[in-house]
């Protein structure tokens, strides 16, 4: 489904991403771990098209993001790290606007519209001005934006960050339906996350970048299996790096 | 063309939701309101004035067109001059600030589409104001007989400058994330668009009359004045088409630069 090949990003001297290669298959959710500064949020903009690699390739669902990025474009649902919302505008006619510019068919857009905000527990507030949602709902517009136009493969960008408990809990539930669901409903899924737990309670691979490098891409079960945590990993793994205090923190402490 | 629509009514509904809209057209109404009647008293004691001197000769050159009407226009545009910046200085500034730049890339839309998505929805609201202006040599035609042609063209005129600073206030408004620098950016933008005759009348063209004349001809008065003469000359059409234009390019430029980066 998704087929990243020695992607790079430098920006100026910085090397932000440095030949990140990986390939999801269809149905999987895939945890992107990683320090705040690893990478996670420029590797999704390049797969999503928002920025072009500096070298390297990709694929989703079968569409190069160069050469038919449109395509491309159109099989991926994705939810940047700020909610991309309009404060001024009311739910439904923000998430039927998306509709639109995603190419929902003009027939089949009022159910699509309907199914998202049902999915995302949205229907009691379609009627709301976004800039008055708390910021647990506004995330959920965020996610019903990203899935309106069912598409196979879905991009999360730290999903759950400046949540409380009680919305974290509710995004993850949200976010694990949105992964177990039937035919066009069963997506694929990358999320990105510095917080170990939300990776484990979610995803059942992860890919550990670090420094722009992918540093581990395994199963759960397979890094867990002899006793092991992934706390004692993730620690060893960006032992090196400043930032790591912060993002163990996140996660609960390491071990 | 669907992509662009949806772009432009998604605009247009934001825009009417903000203060900035009813301000901008309040704000009008009454300038214009005031214009007009200050415009209508000012030809009504010369024509006073003319009858007691008994100056029926010229009496007989005054008109409501070009004594009346050209004036008004003329006024009506350098009114707009102020308001549109307002109009326009959220159109993609807000896109950046509010995070929604990343939806509208990573959709199924051309760069074009959001451009002049964004482009059509500034000008059909400066042609309501448009519109607005229409409605006061319409009283007129009740009451005395201006010269349809003349004042149809005028009209065309005002519309076209203000399309032209529609898309100025595109341009500037894709270079910042802040709408406040997007107003201003306009504003000495379009102000500077107004001067350019009187730039090349200090002399900055001095011994380089080419100068002269390319700066009068990238201003709009020449060609807004021509239009207020009745004269709908193919030449001034291609100045319009070539500022709106160039304009919007850059605006694509910009748009596209994020990703340049
Ligand atoms: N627009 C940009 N210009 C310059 N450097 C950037 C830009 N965006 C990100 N970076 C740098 O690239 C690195 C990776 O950032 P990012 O992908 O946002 O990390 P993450 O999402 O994992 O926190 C960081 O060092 C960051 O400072
Ligand atoms: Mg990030």
């Amino acid at each position: 489904m998704i087929e990243a090949r020695d992607l790079s990003k430098r920006y100026g001297e910085v090397v932000a991403v440095d030949g990140v290669s990986f390939s999801v298959d269809r149905g999987e959710v895939v945890g992107f771990l990683g320090p705040n500064g690893a990478g996670k949020t420029t590797t999704m903009r390049m797969l999503t098209g928002f920025l072009p690699p500096t070298d390297g390739s990709a694929e989703i669902a079968g569409h190069d993001i160069f050469d038919d990025a449109l395509a491309a474009r159109r099989a991926i649902g994705y939810l940047p790290e700020t909610p991309p919302l309009y404060p001024e505008m009311t739910v439904s006619s923000y998430v039927t606007f998306v509709a639109r510019i995603k190419d929902v068919p003009r027939r089949a857009r009022a159910e699509a519209v309907d199914r998202a905000l049902e999915r995302c527990a949205l229907a009691d507030v379609r009627s709301r001005v976004i800039g008055t949602l708390s910021k647990g709902f506004r995330q959920r517009v965020g996610l019903a934006q990203a899935i309106v136009h069912s598409p196979p493969v879905l991009i999360l960008d730290e999903p759950t960050v400046g949540l409380d408990p009680i919305q974290i809990g509710e995004i993850r539930g949200l976010i694990a339906e949105l992964a177990a669901g039937e035919g066009d409903d069963r997506h694929t899924i990358i999320l990105s996350s510095h917080i170990l737990a939300e990776v484990e309670a979610i995803c059942r691979r992860v890919i550990l970048i670090n420094e722009g490098r992918k540093t581990v891409d395994a199963s759960i079960d397979e890094l867990t299996r002899d006793g092991k945590t992934l706390e004692g990993l993730f620690a060893q793994e960006t032992a090196r790096d400043t930032v790591a205090a912060d993002s163990a923190a996140g996660g609960g402490g390491a071990s | 063309m669907r992509h662009i629509s949806t772009i432009a009514a998604r605009e247009l509904r934001s825009l009417f939701v903000s203060p900035v809209a009813y301000v901008v057209m309040s704000l009008f109404s009454v300038l214009a309101g005031l214009f007009f009647v200050l415009g209508v008293a000012a030809f009504n004691s010369r024509v006073m004035q003319l009858r007691q001197f008994q100056a029926t000769d010229m009496l007989a050159t005054l008109n409501l067109n070009d004594h009346l009407i050209g004036y008004f226009f003329d006024s009506m545009s350098v009114v707009l001059l102020f308001l549109v910046p307002g109009v326009t200085m959220g159109l993609f500034s807000s896109e950046k600030s509010n995070g929604t730049q990343e939806l509208l890339l990573t959709s199924p839309l051309t760069i074009w589409d959001i451009v002049l998505g964004k482009f059509t929805a500034g000008a059909l609201f400066v042609t309501i104001l448009v519109g607005l202006v229409a409605v006061f040599p319409g009283i007129l035609f009740a009451y005395g007989d201006p010269e349809v042609g003349k004042t149809a063209s005028g009209l065309l005129g005002v519309l076209l400058v203000c399309w032209t600073y529609v898309a100025i206030g595109c341009f500037a408004s894709s270079i910042t994330r802040s709408q406040v620098v997007g107003f201003l950016i306009t504003f000495v933008l379009l102000l500077f668009l107004l001067l350019l005759p009187a730039i090349a009348d200090l002399g900055v063209a001095g011994d380089a009359p080419q100068l002269g004349a390319a700066l009068r001809w990238l201003s709009t008065g020449d060609h807004f004045q021509g239009l207020m003469r009745g004269l709908v000359d193919t030449s001034d059409m291609v100045y319009f088409a070539v500022i709106i234009g160039s304009f919007l390019l850059l605006t694509k430029a910009a748009v596209e630069s994020v990703r340049w980066r």
